[in-house]
């Protein structure tokens, strides 16, 4: 297979993941569907926005510190805990035992999602699309991940 | 079989009469056609679709405060006089509104899933007796929640007025989320050589099947004492699976559950707002509900079940799993206490039993 290489974290990296998952149907049913929400993801010091509208991730930027208010809720983990949680995607197809984000939101002490605003119903969309954001972020196997 | 004997008995019965076929029809008023409360409406749909929050224009997006129409007349129709009353107790919007009623019914709709095909059932693989008896077990209890969920939730629908469609269109998805998380927990409990356990204790269930004073109190217990605990267990649950066809299972049921805990904390949220002295009832019933939940841990079944699960069999249940388990049970108080602290609602760890508060539980066996 040919795939796509991209090095995470990067505008590029979120765009190839963004066209596997805006292409496969199976990531749009069974327990996932449209979704609507913005979402943060802050590697280390670098950050970026993911925007989710209907079945497409529509958009990936990258994003400065003032503009995580945007986000509905962001994903935080140091550049070398990311590194861990897509290999441990690119292994097995997907992520297995500690690596998924609900484990990785629980484990941690400093959690996996936050926000700036403390607004719950928005804060909760992380649970309400947990499945949506899973693929998404399970879809990195499909493309060729440099560090 | 019908034979061409039985069909010549009949048709002579099917043929009308000369008489019958002079019957006069009269002419049709069709007064009907011209009474409507607004016509010419045009909704177009957006981006998400034609929702069904999105049909809330002109007179038909009028929400009122209060429904005083006891009947089954859907919001913006003409009603009929003299109906005799249905047996409808909420008619206050206060009662039961949740701003995000008709974005959460669409969700429901969207996100749907079946545990028959969605789940990969070829995945599961024998499992070693103690931890398969463990899963069985509280695959049981959480069948039992959703029983109950689905019953008390029910029993609260139809007394809901018709004006505020959209939350009884939404909780009509809660429903069928608890019937699918019971489809689904119950599948899992028979499909690996195991087969159902204990019925839990039941003092929460029992006071959420007996709460009848209000929705809004009733959303307290169901949501914050019980929907927020399952929805932790089962997150932890995610994190011990044993194999993909549990961990999809638990994945799909976090997505229903965050929907329904959503409508609870707004609706509560509304409530507050609106009415403020709803307050004292609302953290009456979270007082009671703790007491009654309090009483649920001390049945040491699912205790151990998950601690089993947790600690990977018997052996690791003592430490791991136990530890695993009141760790569990920490992160569902301080949820519990961050979504109190949203709502407004004055409640401290030191008001809740000593075996929520982490320096003050004794463990078995100390």
């Amino acid at each position: 297979m040919n795939r796509f290489l991209a090095k995470f974290p990067s505008v590029a990296w979120f765009d190839a993941v963004r066209d596997v998952y805006n292409k496969d149907d199976a990531m749009h049913g069974a327990g996932s569907g449209t979704c609507n929400c913005v979402v943060g993801v802050q590697v280390g010091r670098e950050l970026f926005q993911l925007t989710f509208e209907g079945f497409e991730c529509s958009r990936a930027e990258k994003i400065t510190k003032s503009k995580l208010d945007d986000c509905d809720f962001y994903l935080h983990m140091t550049a070398k805990d990311w590194r861990s949680m897509l290999q441990n995607i690119q292994e097995h197809g997907h992520a297995t035992d500690n690596f998924t984000l609900n484990t990785l939101d629980l484990g941690r002490v400093e959690g996996l999602s936050a926000s700036t605003h403390n607004d719950q119903y928005r804060e909760d969309l992380f649970f309400r699309y947990n499945q949506t954001l899973q693929f998404f972020f399970d879809g990195s196997a499909r493309i060729k991940t440099t560090f | 079989m019908a034979t061409a004997k039985d069909a010549d008995r009949v048709r002579p019965a099917l043929t009308l009469t000369k008489e019958e076929l002079e019957v006069e029809v009269p002419e049709p008023r069709l007064n009907w056609m011209n009474q409507w409360r607004e016509w010419g409406v045009r909704v177009k749909p957006g981006e998400k679709g034609l929702t069904l929050g999105s049909l809330n224009v002109g007179l038909y997006g009028e929400i009122p405060m209060n429904w005083p129409d006891r009947s089954r007349n859907p919001r913006g129709a003409i009603g009929v006089t003299g109906t005799p009353p249905v047996a409808i107790q909420i008619k206050d919007k206060v009662d039961l509104w949740a701003p995000c009623a008709a974005e959460l019914y669409e969700e429901a709709i969207q996100r749907r899933w079946a545990p028959a095909t969605d789940v990969d059932w070829t995945a599961i693989h024998p499992l070693p007796e103690d931890i398969e008896r463990a899963i069985c077990q509280v695959c049981t209890e959480i069948c039992q929640y959703a029983i109950i969920d689905v019953e008390v939730i029910t029993n609260w629908q139809h007394q809901m007025a018709y004006g505020y469609h959209e939350v009884k269109q939404f909780l009509a998805t809660t429903t069928l989320d608890a019937t699918r998380r019971h489809e689904a927990f119950r599948k899992r409990a028979l499909v690996n050589g195991g087969g159902l356990g204990y019925e839990g204790p039941c003092q929460v269930s029992r006071l959420l099947l007996e709460s009848s004073g209000g929705w809004t109190e009733t959303v307290t217990g169901l949501v914050l004492v019980r929907a927020m605990f399952t929805q932790m267990m089962i997150r932890y649950l995610t994190r011990f699976a044993y194999n993909g066809v549990e961990r999809k299972i638990y994945e799909c049921v976090t997505q229903d559950l965050a929907r329904l805990i959503t409508y609870g904390i707004e609706h509560l949220k509304y409530a507050l707002a609106h009415a403020p002295e709803k307050q004292g009832s609302i953290l009456t019933t979270l007082a009671i509900g703790f007491r009654m939940f309090n009483r649920d841990l001390r049945d040491p079944v699912l205790r151990e079940a998950l601690a089993i699960v947790f600690g990977g069999g018997i052996a690791g249940a003592r430490s791991e799993g136990m530890h695993v388990f009141y760790e569990m049970l920490d992160e569902y108080v301080e949820e519990l206490l961050n979504t109190c602290q949203y709502l407004r609602l004055p409640v401290a760890i030191e008001q809740l039993p000593k075996v929520f508060q982490k320096d003050q539980r004794s463990l078995p066996g100390e």
